[in-house]
């Protein structure tokens, strides 16, 4: 068998990554008659056949425990994690980098919160509003209408709220709060917090023929009947019906294939299943690997024309790499005990949610850092019972055994709730990533070295989560039981653990300092697209996927209008 | 094993009915079927389990003698009473056996050294190890070490010990087949509608206001 294939097709787009942003990237293409591949790294995953819906804890191994191959729970659709066997990453001394990875068709879609919040005003324009990090070179006026089409497209419940850089969108009717969440609101309401309901892209009505949610609160397992957004159920099957859309799992970009012109021609990928390295060509490449494999494929493709790597004039592709600030409280609220038995599974995620809330009061320079969050929370009895549900309940029964202690587990169920922030980083220089010269993967291809450091700002936003959280908690009258303080830099998660990252291709108005115009095209490259987390150029508090959608989708456009005006 | 593969095969062969059922059925009139639907092979599963459970359990890191103990100590920690069985009747030894064998580490060497522990003092106050002292000798040990503010601080190890006993026994009784219906946990039904939070929960909360009630 030779070790090079190459393909004899000319494809009018090749699409590497299969997520959010490539399953958009293919849906639009291949709906607008453009002859697609999609390359995709991991595995095929086929919710209605793979999903373990239904499935109970004690029918599961170690009662579905968290294992280094399901990091989440047994459950949990997601194939790959902080781990992925035989393809490392570095880290430099003194960073601490957590980086997921999902290596199954659809990515990290698959097992996602579905929380779909998009951007505002300010956080397309932040630098205008507090003068740190930069502007994006496009406004909210630019996507909004993109937000829309795509929560029209995916489902979103929610309610209009008309808040304050929280824009309303085109929602489905929200499930009603559960138990704890509103005994949670209504102290909310008392700290002049707004506690709103949530915006997920869970169907709460049928919607393009998927069925609506049947609330048992098992989103992180994947829907086998697609009432929630996933890359695959809802982009790539009605994508592969228009006939134009070819997949191949199990390939491994290693790099971007260019001409002397300064066109990309195709890529190069190893078959995973053979070892053997394959080159499709591609009249368009689009690339949607997550933001930092992004990077590292651009900054893998080196060539004469491109020695720093493609599209890497600027010297920007890995800089400015973000993650979302997180910090956690967890309470024991007395009065959520020794309730009569109710169901509160609920959709896969929170009914409610805290949007930032004081963004006038960082007008009038009243904090002591520029960005917002926003809080979600859980507990109660959502969710099936976990194996470590009851560790450490001597602290609230005083110990025991026999019918007293039996008793009182029971009362105990359910009497605990968890707050999690979740805000803006700055971006800054010392975080990025570039290529590790000294290590391969086992595919032989070249690693990504990691920087990371949150700045003071950060820090600053992790205790006024630690202290909000906890002041939410005595206002219920409950007692902390996890919290953080100055010595743990006020519970400030690691880089990358919020499975957030994005940047490393920052779109701009100037080619000097951006890897990308505002259409998400290499300034360098004509024909190259990203359309990933890669090219955000702020991170907000919002959750990004549907932002990386709504850009996806624009891009995607603005393709198909180039090719049409014989522009690429 | 045989056994075991058949109750799979028909537990997955009747969830795939049920999608075919929630998939073919008009929306209003999908989820009393599906419920019906779901009960028997949940049934099944159970009665096949029990048919499991008559063939011994070979423990994967306990001796005999460890074993026994740990029978002895799951049914005082959580007895039976009027609403389920005990511990041992919903099958925490042989949880534990196992989620010992998968945490290994110091959660292993706590658990086997508090077990010894029990029978080295047994056999200095009563003569006898844990499982032949009469009932009052084995409650005034576990009274030593299961109140951890009012234990002695030369306690302190087997306090820890039974504190991750207890979790132990807790947690696999509480995740069980039973431990599940005991709480209750109502969840993993498919419902047609969300009901939100209901009425006597509201009122128990004081989110009802008196007015709205009647």
């Amino acid at each position: 068998m030779p070790q090079l294939i190459l393909s004899p097709d000319v494809y009018d787009a090749i699409i590497v990554g299969s997520g959010a942003g490539g399953g958009m990237a293919a849906y639009i293409l291949a709906k607008a008659g453009a002859k697609s591949l999609m390359l995709e790294a991991g595995s095929w995953f086929d919710a209605a056949r793979d999903s373990k819906w239904l499935e109970w804890g004690y029918d599961a191994p170690h009662r579905a425990a968290p294992t280094p191959e399901h990091p989440f729970d047994y459950f949990n659709a997601t194939v790959g994690g902080w781990e992925v066997q035989g393809e490392p990453y570095t880290s430099a001394p003194g960073t601490e980098w957590m980086w997921f990875r999902s290596r199954m068709l659809g990515g990290r879609t698959n097992a996602w919160g579905r929380i779909s919040l998009r951007n505002g005003p300010y956080d397309f324009k932040p630098y205008s509003r507090d003068g740190k990090g930069s502007d994006w070179p496009i406004g909210y006026g630019d996507l909004a209408p993109y937000y829309d089409k795509v929560e029209e497209l995916i489902g979103v419940f929610g309610s209009c709220e008309r808040l304050e850089n929280c824009p309303d969108g085109k929602f489905l009717p929200p499930p009603t709060p559960r138990c704890y969440e509103l005994l949670v609101q209504k102290a909310c309401g008392n700290l002049g917090i707004n506690c709103v309901p949530s915006r997920l892209a869970i169907l709460t009505r049928p919607l393009n023929g998927r069925p609506a949610c049947h609330y048992v609160a098992q989103c992180g397992r994947c829907c086998r009947l697609s009432s929630n957004f996933s890359s695959p159920a809802v982009l790539l099957i009605p994508a592969q019906a228009t006939g134009n859309l070819e997949i191949r799992c199990d390939a491994m970009v290693r790099e971007v294939l260019t001409d002397g012109d300064g066109r990309a021609t195709g890529v190069s990928y190893i078959d995973k299943k053979t070892r053997q390295e394959v080159q499709v060509r591609g009249k368009v490449i689009v690339l949607a690997a997550s933001a930092c494999e992004t990077a590292r494929l651009l900054l893998n493709s080196r060539s004469r024309q491109f020695p720093t790597g493609l599209a890497n004039s600027s010297g920007m592709v890995g800089k400015y790499v973000m993650d979302t600030v997180m910090s956690d409280v967890k309470g024991f609220l007395p009065s959520l005990m020794d309730l009569p038995p109710h169901n509160e599974d609920g959709v896969g995620g929170m009914h409610l949610y805290m949007p930032w809330w004081n963004y006038q009061k960082q007008l009038r320079h009243e904090l002591p850092f520029s960005r917002g969050y926003h809080i979600e929370f859980g507990g109660g009895r959502r969710g099936m019972p976990g194996p470590e549900l009851w560790s450490g309940s001597e602290r609230f029964l005083g110990g025991g055994y026999g019918l007293e202690l039996k008793q009182g587990c029971r009362k105990l169920y359910g009497a605990f709730v968890d707050f999690h922030g979740r805000g803006e980083m700055i971006p800054n220089k010392e975080s990025y990533c570039e290529i590790d010269k000294e290590v391969v993967d086992q595919w032989g291809i070249p690693v990504l070295k990691f920087h990371f450091k949150w700045g003071e700002e950060e820090i600053l936003m992790a205790r006024h989560m630690q202290e909000t959280f906890q002041e939410i908690v005595r206002t219920l009258r409950g007692e902390v039981i996890r919290s953080a303080g100055p010595e743990e830099r006020w519970g400030i998660s690691r880089g990358g653990e919020c499975i957030h990252e994005i940047g490393g291709a920052r779109m701009g108005d100037d080619q000097k300092t951006s890897v990308l115009n505002p259409y998400c095209q290499a300034w360098d490259c004509k024909n190259l697209f990203v359309a990933d987390g890669a090219p955000f150029v702020s991170s907000a508090d919002k959750n990004p996927t549907l932002t990386i959608m709504a850009l996806a989708w624009r891009a995607s456009e603005y393709i198909a209008d180039q090719v049409r005006k014989k522009n690429l | 094993m045989e056994q075991k593969k058949a109750s799979k095969i028909a537990v997955r062969l009747d969830r795939r009915a049920i999608l075919r059922l929630m998939t073919a059925m008009p929306a209003g009139a999908l989820f009393s079927g599906t419920q019906r639907a779901l009960g028997a092979p949940q049934e099944m599963a159970a009665k096949l389990a029990s048919q499991e459970a008559a063939a011994p359990y070979r423990p994967k890191i306990f001796n005999p003698h460890e074993w026994k103990t740990v029978h002895v100590l799951c049914d005082l920690i959580i007895p039976a009473d009027e609403r389920s069985v005990s511990a041992t009747t919903a099958g925490v030894p042989e949880f534990i056996d196992d989620w010992l064998d998968f945490k290994r580490g110091s959660l292993l060497s706590t658990i086997r050294g508090g077990l010894t522990w029990l029978d080295m003092e047994c056999n200095r106050l009563f003569g006898s190890d844990f499982t032949a002292s009469t009932a009052s000798q084995r409650k005034q040990i576990l009274d030593r070490v299961a109140y951890p503010k009012k234990a002695a601080l030369e306690d302190a190890s087997a306090v820890a010990f039974f504190n991750q006993f207890r979790d132990l026994v807790v947690n696999g009784f509480f995740t069980s087949e039973i431990g599940i219906r005991d709480l209750p946990y109502l969840g993993n039904e498919p419902q047609s509608e969300w009901q939100g939070c209901p009425t006597p929960v509201l009122t128990q909360l004081g989110l009802v206001s008196k007015s709205t009630d009647s």
